[in-house]
């Protein structure tokens, strides 16, 4: 898209409202959906619940194929299809929904860079328990990645991606590690994070995507969701989120049912 | 600790310690830690004993290559710049290194190494002079490649092509990145006050080469010169750390061009030059009379004018 077209296209998103039947279309949520996707649509639906745009979720099989960058979750508004929550943060702006104009510029400048860490961080590590742990990528990765495919194509695609993503990770220099070390950087990223959330943004709407479905999915080693119970602020945090955005039990699972000990402490 | 530790790295060129990022990184943060290492500069990287650079050679844990690992070893051996860093700058540190390579990183690849003006012109060109002789013929094209490989992995993309598309994007993420590290420093000395710390480091050794090496198509360092406070972050790191290669920049310019041939060391070089010359194109010329080549252009009209008078005497007769 050349630089004029994309002005166009942006003053034409301020010129429309947000429609009424605005979707957002993700993986199938029972059956194959992963840890990682499932985190990042998650961000997006509460980053758009915290701007109070509605939005419908629809979930299809070829997802990841329908994204204009092959990633999802993707957003279809009006006659325009948005991925990522980067994109979507930008797009939102443009049309006049945006949570960080309070901010001053040295705390904008944290926030992009903390969720750069996010996304750094929190998705490799993700993207390595899924693929590269050698006992979740076969018993849940695999088999739920490749569910609406039928034989051949269905080891042929889990294959690939997996093969991608451990190309992927062996160039960032994560090939040779181990669960415990990845748990390690995970846990250095928690008492990290700790630190930040200043109002409600695009950040905290990242965070909460991440860790939400990190402590409320189950996966053959629990040791990762063990690792962020650890940090109260952080459960507490989550806790308030899904209070303040998914009243009406819009997620399929509560938090409480997984954390019980949560409960007295608020 | 006997000995010091080894670090090898880069050589540098345009008043740079070193011309590569993760090696000017990894330079910049011995220095800050005051860690004594012994540096070899070296244009080989088949000499480095992890056949990478930069290089840290340890006596427990055998060499390491990536810099944040060579970093956390520095750190245990007590060389720490981060030691006065608060748990909030820690997290902050990290969050702007992973700003740093997610936004800056691939569109100062793509700008050294993918475009082709200035790697023909530039990159290509200070390698292939550099590197020693049977490597500099393959080495610059296969570590173009591993470049373009690491962008394509680091960009998520397997097919991508290098093309106009792309160049916009990278470059819209490394302004606005440029832009939000300098609203981060404001008008500090250093990132975290007055002492400089890892991501110091870090900042220091992606913006550098931008700032000091002159490429063809310079959009990423026309927008980083606006910034006067980032290139002065830069530019003091340099004078205070790294003063000898500093002053080695105004004294280097001109070798630099007179390095190129062996010759130019010759103090009558003109001179020789036209001596010689005129002594190939005498000795040409003796050759040529000699054998008769010219002087038989300038016989033969007279030995022609007297055939023709003897052949008119003898028709006369």
């Amino acid at each position: 898209m050349s630089l004029a077209a994309e002005a166009f296209v942006s003053q034409m998103a301020a010129a429309e409202p947000w429609p009424e039947n605005a979707t957002l279309y993700q993986p199938l949520k029972e059956d194959q959906i992963l840890l990682s996707d499932c985190a990042s649509s998650l961000a997006v639906q509460t980053y758009l619940r915290m701007c109070g745009l509605p939005v419908q979720v629809a979930c299809r099989a070829n997802a990841e194929y329908m994204s204009p960058s092959g990633k999802v979750p993707f957003v279809h508004v009006g006659n325009q299809v948005v991925s990522e929550l980067g994109p979507i943060v930008q797009f939102t702006k443009a049309k006049g929904h945006s949570l960080s104009d309070g901010l001053d510029d040295v705390q904008r400048a944290e926030m992009k860079a903390y969720m750069e860490l996010v996304n750094n961080m929190l998705l490799t590590a993700e993207l390595y328990i899924q693929w590269c742990d050698d006992a979740t990528a076969s018993e849940i990765s695999r088999p739920r990645y490749s569910s609406p495919y039928s034989w051949p194509l269905n080891h042929i695609l889990a294959y690939q991606k997996q093969w991608e993503v451990r190309r992927k990770m062996n160039a960032i220099g994560w090939g040779g590690k181990t669960l415990e070390q990845v748990c390690r950087i995970r846990s250095a990223f928690a008492t990290s994070s700790a630190q930040f959330f200043f109002q409600p943004t695009e950040l905290d709407a990242l965070v909460f995507g991440h860790l939400f479905t990190i402590l409320t999915t189950r996966l053959t080693s629990t040791e990762l969701a063990e690792r962020i119970k650890s940090y109260s602020n952080l459960l507490s945090f989550c806790r308030r989120i899904e209070q303040s955005y998914f009243e009406d039990k819009i997620l399929s699972v509560s938090l409480s049912l997984f954390i019980p000990s949560l409960i007295p402490s608020l | 600790m006997a000995a010091p530790l080894e670090l090898y790295c880069w050589r540098g060129d345009w008043g740079l310690p070193s011309i590569d990022t993760e090696c000017l990184t990894v330079l910049a943060y011995s220095k800050f830690a005051g860690a004594p290492l012994k540096i070899h500069k070296i244009t080989n990287p088949w000499k480095s004993p992890t056949g990478t650079l930069p290089a840290l050679k340890t006596r427990e844990e055998g060499s390491i290559s990536k810099p944040s690992n060579i970093i956390i070893h520095l750190r245990k051996q007590k060389y720490n710049a981060d030691y006065d860093l608060s748990a909030k700058e820690g997290a902050d540190t990290l969050a702007f290194v992973s700003l740093l390579e997610e936004k800056l990183l691939p569109a100062l690849i793509y700008t050294q190494w993918v475009d082709s003006k200035n790697y023909v012109d530039v990159t290509r060109s200070w390698y292939a002079e550099n590197i020693s002789f049977p490597l500099n013929f393959f080495l610059p094209n296969r570590m173009q490649n591993q470049q373009l490989e690491k962008l394509r992995l680091v960009r998520g993309d397997p097919m991508l092509e290098p093309g106009e598309q792309l160049e916009k994007e990278l470059y819209r993420d490394a302004l606005e990145c440029m832009t939000l590290l300098s609203q981060r420093l404001g008008s500090h000395k250093f990132f975290f006050g007055d002492f400089p710390s890892s991501l110091d480091a870090y900042v220091f050794g992606h913006l550098a080469p931008l700032l000091k090496i002159k490429l063809p198509n310079g959009k990423l360092q026309q927008h980083l010169n606006s910034l006067d406070n980032l290139r002065n972050f830069c530019s003091n790191i340099l004078l205070l750390y790294f003063p000898s290669t500093g002053q080695d920049n105004s004294s280097h310019k001109t070798p630099t061009h007179a390095d190129g041939s062996d010759f130019d060391s010759e103090p009558h070089l003109r001179r020789n030059q036209i001596l010689s010359a005129l002594f190939a194109f005498g000795a040409m010329l003796g050759y040529a009379i000699l054998t008769g080549i010219v002087s038989i252009e300038r016989v033969q009209p007279q030995r022609a004018l007297q055939a023709r008078k003897r052949a008119d005497d003898e028709e006369a007769d």
